[in-house]
């Protein structure tokens, strides 16, 4: 118990890490993700496989190698040469990788609305934007509340992998103090800060769908 | 100058042609019934005027301002602007109600002048709680669609509709999503509203309904208007065999 309390100090600074990382994207990805949706269905063909291509390269490669690229890669790549500071590369990565996961489950629930909820905003003067404002997404989020639960429980557990650019994460933190002390213990700790995150997620998205109750449709 | 004005209007989905071509032209205060077989493209008909469709050709003007414009290479549509500002003067009710189910009903009524007017809450909610009284449902302004009877949605999207302060009002088959003890309470909202001169087209199904609230009479079959005329012409004296093999069948057996 007393080696718990002494190590716990070492945890909980990677878990600030770890914290700003999964704040960070989710408030940035959330939305870039909502806006990606609505340009996956947009008119223009250009833009709506443009987005598409994005996509299909977010999610066909591994987030690892994203992470990678942008720290290594850009600086190397003729005419780009851009060098980010770890945290930088890293967020750029996790935003760009899960908003193009988001605007999917988006843009499901964009096309599982009802055409007439369209029809019926028209009929009362709205524009596109107005209907999509406040007929449309507000409806949405609804829906997409669990697979975006489920995203956001994923994100908390891939934040583990900016170990490759030598970030002080939870996990990282982990490591090197089960590899200094030769003691194992430090991983059952690190699982159970990780299961009382999700815990506390859970319970704030339980808490969200109770609030979307109030109606059905 | 006639209110609605609606000149050899044609339409097409893909290979079929759904209207070929229809016109239509009524007065001021005037209602008009819009009776005919599935498929025959009432819908489409009422539809194309409030520009929930676009047209292929055929003119289209509603208190002379022109909404659509047959050129010899289609239809040529107004601006923008001219058009939020001419089908802002037509409301519209939808045989599935088409309800905001993520807001009250009293939301539902003024979330368009919210929007769509810039209106505050406070300013509309005397005019929304006074539409929901006249269909009835004021005890009713703080629950979600969901709670509601069918009847009582569409009086609710009666209202909605009427919040908006329309000149012209269409009902797209309102009561057929209906049980059929539930119309009635419907159909006496629309018939109100008739007698207040305000000026309507209903595509419906209810014959004794569309006789009894129209002074004009649409029967349209293969997308075309193959007979139109006074409730009492259309009902008694069908010209048409095929508008008389279709009334018997839908009121003959009674």
């Amino acid at each position: 118990m007393e080696y718990i309390v002494s190590i716990l100090p070492t945890l909980l600074s990677g878990l600030i890490v770890t914290g700003e990382i999964f704040f960070l994207t989710i408030v940035l990805s959330l939305p870039l993700g909502v806006l990606l949706a609505i340009f996956r269905l947009s008119r223009l063909r250009v833009v709506r496989d443009a987005v598409a291509t994005y996509i299909y390269v977010m999610r066909g490669t591994p987030l690892m190698l994203q992470i990678l690229f942008i720290y290594y890669g850009l600086p190397l790549l003729p005419g780009i040469e851009v060098q980010f500071g770890d945290f930088t590369a890293a967020m750029i990565a996790f935003v760009a990788n899960y908003a193009a996961y988001f605007a999917e489950i988006f843009r499901g629930g964009i096309q599982s609305i009802s055409r007439g909820q369209y029809e019926g905003a028209k009929v009362l003067g709205m524009t596109y934007g107005q209907t999509m404002r406040h007929i449309i997404l507000p409806q949405v989020v609804k829906r997409v509340l669990a697979p975006v639960g489920n995203e956001t429980i994923t994100l908390l557990k891939d934040t583990s992998l900016v170990y490759v650019l030598a970030m002080n994460d939870l996990m990282r933190m982990t490591r090197s103090v089960v590899q200094r002390d030769f003691d194992t213990t430090a991983f059952f700790v690190a699982g159970v800060i990780y299961l009382f995150c999700t815990f506390v997620l859970t319970r704030l998205l339980t808490r969200l769908e109770r609030h979307y109750a109030v109606y059905e449709e | 100058m006639a209110c609605i004005e609606m000149h050899d209007i044609h339409k097409s989905f893909g290979a079929g042609e759904v209207l070929r071509g229809c016109s239509l032209t009524r007065e001021r205060g005037g209602v008009t019934s819009i009776i005919g077989p599935s498929g025959s493209g009432k819908s489409t008909f009422l539809r194309c005027l409030c520009h929930l469709e676009t047209i292929d050709r055929g003119t289209i003007r509603v208190d002379g301002d022109v909404l659509a414009q047959d050129t010899p290479t289609g239809s040529r549509y107004a601006d923008a602007a001219t058009l939020r500002r001419i089908c802002g003067k037509m409301g519209m009710v939808f045989q599935q109600f088409n309800l905001f189910p993520h807001m009250t009903v009293l939301d539902n009524l003024m979330i368009a002048p919210q929007v769509v007017q810039g209106r505050s809450k406070e300013d509309i909610r005397p005019q929304a709680e006074t539409q929901l009284e006249r269909v009835g449902l004021y005890a009713k302004r703080d629950v979600y669609p969901s709670r509601l009877s069918g009847g009582q949605k569409q009086r609710v999207a009666i209202a909605r509709a009427l919040v908006m302060e329309p000149e012209i009002m269409l009902f797209d088959e309102p009561t057929s999503a209906l049980d059929p003890e539930l119309t009635g309470e419907v159909l006496k909202t629309i018939q109100r509203l008739a007698e207040e001169k305000m000026t309507m087209i209903i595509v419906t199904h209810e014959m004794n309904f569309a006789r009894r609230v129209a002074d004009r009479v649409l029967f349209m079959v293969d997308g075309t208007v193959a007979e139109e005329g006074t409730p009492d012409e259309i009902f008694d004296r069908p010209q048409q065999e095929r508008t008389q093999a279709f009334l018997s069948s839908m009121i003959g057996e009674r």
